[in-house]
């Protein structure tokens, strides 16, 4: 269970009724979710966890690579995606269209 | 002069932006890599992580990648990194105008 410290993390006031974007990916914990990459892949899994960079341990997971027009790539097991190159998140999502 | 860098060595680590005047409006985010989306603003972060509902994901023109073209795909509720966001405007400011610089050549 990920706890984040909300008094440690700032005085500058973020409303604490806005959604807070590592809540949502929290709340994904167990679905799927497609990761969309800086560069023209994204990646669906099922999400086990992530860290404070956003790292992930996506498991089943299916590779899609968007130019080359090779869509798919699966892969098993589980894998640890190095979020460095994450651009956006979407909780459920299934992926882009096959 | 001491002083004046206690005074910039604050603590805190305050944002030098706001975004709460964008929540529940429709900003137009630009990512570094040439990604473009729309959305409505529904939370953030510190790290400028971003939760946007209705999300559409502006594509690029497939020969000229930098180019963004008509094409769009709908992505929903999303999640903006912080860490991959140039820009953050808003939606209903913009709007697209003939170069003009096109007389450049001298």
């Amino acid at each position: 269970m990920i706890m984040v410290d909300c008094v440690e993390m700032a005085s500058t006031s973020v409303n604490p009724s806005t959604l807070l974007p590592l809540e949502l990916v929290d709340k994904c914990i167990g679905s799927r979710i497609w990761v969309i990459m800086k560069n023209d892949k994204e990646i669906v899994g099922t999400l086990s966890g992530f860290d404070d960079y956003v790292n992930m341990v996506l498991e089943d997971v299916v590779e899609f690579e968007n130019t080359p027009d090779g869509k798919k790539v699966t892969k098993l097991d589980t894998i640890l995606l190095n979020g460095n190159h994450i651009t956006m998140l979407v909780p459920g999502g299934e992926g882009p269209e096959v | 002069m001491v002083n004046e860098k206690d005074d910039s060595q604050r603590k805190k680590k305050e944002s030098i932006v706001d975004l709460s005047k964008f929540l529940d409006k429709k900003v137009r985010v630009k990512f570094q890599g040439g990604r473009e989306a729309t959305g409505i603003l529904k939370g953030y972060d510190q790290l400028l992580n971003l939760v946007l509902d209705g999300a559409i994901e502006h594509l690029r023109d497939a020969e000229d990648p930098t180019v963004i073209g008509d094409e769009t795909r709908n992505l929903g509720l999303i999640v903006a990194r912080g860490t991959a966001i140039t820009v953050v405007a808003p939606s209903d400011g913009m709007e697209q105008i003939p170069n003009p610089f096109a007389n450049a050549d001298e």
